[in-house]
C-alpha cells in the first residue's frame, strides 16, 4: 500500500510539474491541481494506518486516524476555491491579451519594457 | 477581550463588504474603519501576551486536543505591523479613489488571513490562513485589471501555490514524524527524530517560505508582479504578505526546527548573501522607481535570512528587527513612490536614508542589530557584507529619489489630494519615530526572540 500510494504521488507531482512546464496557461492551472492532489495524497498518507472507521460509538479494537481524513478534506476545498480563481485569472488574461501562449505573452512583456526604455530615452 | 476578536473584526467586515460596491466613498471609509478596530484589537492584544487570557482553545476542547490560538510576542508583533501597514494602504488606495467594488473587502479578508496566522498554534490552522491571505493577495495583485497586472498575477499565483503546496507536504511529514499538529508539543517531539528526516522537512518548509519572501532562487516572480501593481497593493505585498514568509521562516525554523537551521546555517548564509548582492546590483541597474524597490525587496529579505542563520538570541533579535523595519520602510517607499507634492519628496528621502541604515530613521536599528549580531557571532565577512549592501542600497535609493523627484518630466504631475499625502507623512514620520526611541520595538524583539529560543 504505502509502494503503491508513493508512487501515484510520485506520478501526480511529476506530471503536474511536467505540466508547468508548458508554455501554456490551461496547462499550468491543470499542472497546479495535479500538484495539489500529490499534496493531498501525502497528507492522507501521513497517517495512514489499518483500523475501523472513527465514528461514535467507537468499535473495539483500533479505529483510524480522523485527523488526516479532516486535513484533507479541508486541503481539497482549499484547492477548489484555489482552482477557480486560477480558472478565472487565466479567462481574464485571455480576455485581455488574447492569446494563452505564456511565450506570446513574455514577449508582450518584453515590448512593453521595450517601450519602457524607449520613454526613457525620450525623457 | 478574547484572542479571536482581532480575527472576527476583519472576518466579518470582509464578508458584509463583498456584498456593497467598494467604489462608493463611504464603503471605502467604512472599510478603513473597520481595518482599523482590526488593528486596534490586535494592539490590545500586547496586553495579553504571557497571560492565560492570551490564548483560547476551539470548541472548548481540553488544551493540546483541540486547535489553539495563541498570541505570543513574535505573532503579536507581526500581527501589528501587517495590520498597520494595511491599514495605510488601504487609506491610500480609498482616498485616491478605489477602482474595483471588491477591493475593501479582499484587504479586510487579506488582514483576517494574516492574523490569523499569526496567532495561531495549530500548524494545519497556519496552513488553512496562509491559503486565505494568499488567495486574497492573488486577487489583489491583479487589481487595476492591466493586461499586465493580469499576466504578473498569474505567474504570482501559479509560483506561489507551488510552494503553498510544498508547504502542505512539509506539514504532512511533520504530523507523520511527530504525531502532533500543535507547535509546542511538535518542536519537543521533533528533536527525537532522525536529522535526515527533518531536514528533508525543512527544505520543503523553507522553499514554500523563500517563495514567498522572494529570495534569491525563488525570486523570479516577484520584480514583474510589484512593479505592475498599484503603489497600494505593492505596498500591501511586500509591507505585509512578505512578512508571511518572514514569520514563516522564524516560526518553522528556529521555533520548531532548530536543528536543521543549525546544520544549514551555512546555507541559509550563502542565500541571503546571494539575495542582498543579486538584489542591490539589479536594483542599480533599473531606472523604474517601483521595479527599483521590488528588487531591494529581494536584497533586504537577504539580511532578514542572514540573521537567522546567524541564530542565537542577538541574531533572532536581529532578524525580528529588520523584518520589522523593512516592511516599514518597503510601504512607506511604494506609498511614496504614487504621491506627489509638498513633502512627499522627503517622507521619500527618510524611507531612502531608512533603507540606507543612516540615523535617526529606524533602519539605522535593523542594521544596528545586524552589526551586532555579526560581531557576537565574530563573523567579519558578515559585517564587512551588511556595509556593503547599505553602501549600494544608498547608490540605488538616491538615484530613484533624483529620477522621481528632481527629474523634469515628473515634477509637473498634479498633487495628490490631501488624505493620500498624510499617509505617506505619517509614515515616514513613524519611521522617524521608531528610529528616535527604538527601545519599545527592541524590547519587543528580544521577548519575540526569547519565544523561538525556548522551542516553541
Amino acid at each position: 500500500m504505502n509502494l503503491l500510494l508513493a508512487a501515484t504521488i510520485g506520478i501526480l507531482f511529476g506530471s503536474g510539474a511536467f505540466l508547468l512546464m508548458k508554455p501554456d496557461l490551461f496547462r499550468a492551472v491543470v499542472g497546479v491541481v495535479l500538484v495539489s492532489n500529490a499534496a493531498n495524497l501525502t497528507l492522507m498518507a501521513s497517517g495512514l494506518g489499518r483500523g475501523d472507521s472513527p465514528i461514535y460509538p467507537l468499535a473495539e479494537g483500533t479505529v483510524s486516524d480522523p485527523l488526516v481524513q479532516a486535513m484533507t478534506i479541508t486541503a481539497v476545498v482549499i484547492g477548489f476555491g484555489v482552482t477557480a480563481l486560477l480558472l478565472s485569472l487565466a479567462y481574464r488574461v485571455y480576455a485581455t491579451s488574447r492569446t494563452v501562449d505564456l511565450d506570446e505573452l513574455s514577449h508582450a512583456e518584453a515590448s512593453h519594457e521595450e517601450e519602457l526604455e524607449r520613454e526613457e530615452i525620450s525623457i | 477581550m478574547s484572542v479571536v476578536v482581532p480575527l472576527l473584526i476583519p472576518w466579518f467586515a470582509g464578508a458584509a463588504f463583498a456584498l456593497l460596491d467598494g467604489r462608493r466613498r463611504w464603503v471605502g471609509w467604512a472599510a478603513v474603519g473597520a481595518l482599523a478596530a482590526t488593528f486596534a484589537a490586535t494592539c490590545a492584544l500586547i496586553a495579553l501576551v504571557g497571560n492565560e487570557d492570551g490564548s483560547t482553545v476551539a470548541g472548548d476542547w481540553p488544551a493540546g486536543i483541540g486547535i489553539e490560538l495563541r498570541a505570543d510576542a513574535l505573532g503579536v508583533l507581526f500581527a501589528v505591523i501587517s495590520n498597520g501597514v494595511l491599514l495605510s494602504a488601504l487609506v491610500f488606495e480609498v482616498a485616491r479613489g478605489v477602482r474595483s467594488r471588491l477591493f475593501p473587502s479582499l484587504v479586510l479578508f487579506l488582514s483576517a488571513g494574516m492574523t490569523g496566522l499569526f496567532l495561531t498554534a495549530d500548524i494545519f490552522n497556519f496552513y488553512v490562513f496562509f491559503e486565505l491571505a494568499m488567495i486574497a493577495a492573488y486577487a489583489l495583485a491583479v487589481y487595476g485589471d492591466e493586461a499586465r497586472q493580469l499576466r504578473a498575477g498569474f505567474i504570482f499565483a501559479i509560483v506561489n501555490l507551488l510552494g503553498s503546496f510544498l508547504f502542505l507536504i512539509g506539514i504532512a511529514a511533520i504530523y507523520h514524524v511527530t504525531g502532533t499538529l500543535e507547535m509546542t508539543t511538535a518542536a519537543e517531539r521533533i528533536a527525537a527524530v532522525e536529522p535526515s528526516a527533518v531536514i528533508l522537512i525543512a527544505i520543503a518548509i523553507f522553499v514554500a517560505f523563500g517563495v514567498k519572501l522572494g529570495l534569491f532562487p525563488f525570486h523570479f516572480w516577484l520584480p514583474t508582479v510589484y512593479a505592475s501593481a498599484t503603489p497600494g497593493v505593492a505596498a500591501m505585498l511586500s509591507g505585509a504578505v512578505a512578512n508571511i514568509g518572514s514569520y514563516g521562516i522564524l516560526r518553522f525554523g528556529p521555533g520548531i526546527l532548530p536543528a536543521a537551521v543549525e546544520l544549514g546555517a551555512t546555507v541559509l548564509i550563502a542565500i541571503g548573501t546571494l539575495s542582498i548582492i543579486y538584489g542591490a546590483l539589479q536594483a542599480i541597474s533599473r531606472r523604474s522607481s517601483q521595479e527599483v524597490l521590488a528588487y531591494s525587496a529581494i536584497g533586504q529579505a537577504g539580511y532578514v535570512l542572514i540573521a537567522i542563520g546567524l541564530g542565537g538570541p542577538a541574531g533572532l533579535t536581529a532578524a525580528i528587527v529588520y523584518a520589522v523595519v523593512n516592511s516599514l520602510n518597503k510601504a512607506l517607499l511604494f506609498l511614496a513612490t504614487g504621491v506627489r507634492g509638498f513633502l512627499i519628496g522627503a517622507a521619500f528621502a527618510v524611507g531612502a536614508f531608512s533603507v540606507a541604515g543612516v540615523p535617526p530613521s529606524a533602519g539605522f536599528f535593523g542594521k544596528v542589530e545586524l552589526f551586532r549580531a555579526g560581531v557576537v557571532e565574530d563573523s567579519v565577512a558578515l559585517v564587512a557584507l551588511i556595509f556593503l549592501g547599505g553602501a549600494l542600497s544608498f547608490v540605488y535609493m538616491f538615484q530613484i529619489y533624483q529620477h522621481e523627484f528632481w527629474g523634469p518630466s515628473r515634477r509637473s504631475g498634479a498633487e495628490s489630494p490631501a488624505a493620500v499625502r498624510a499617509v505617506a507623512v505619517a509614515l515616514a514620520a513613524i519611521v522617524i519615530a521608531v528610529g528616535l526611541w527604538p527601545e519599545p520595538l527592541l524590547a519587543a524583539s528580544r521577548e519575540a526572540a526569547a519565544v523561538l529560543g525556548g522551542g516553541g
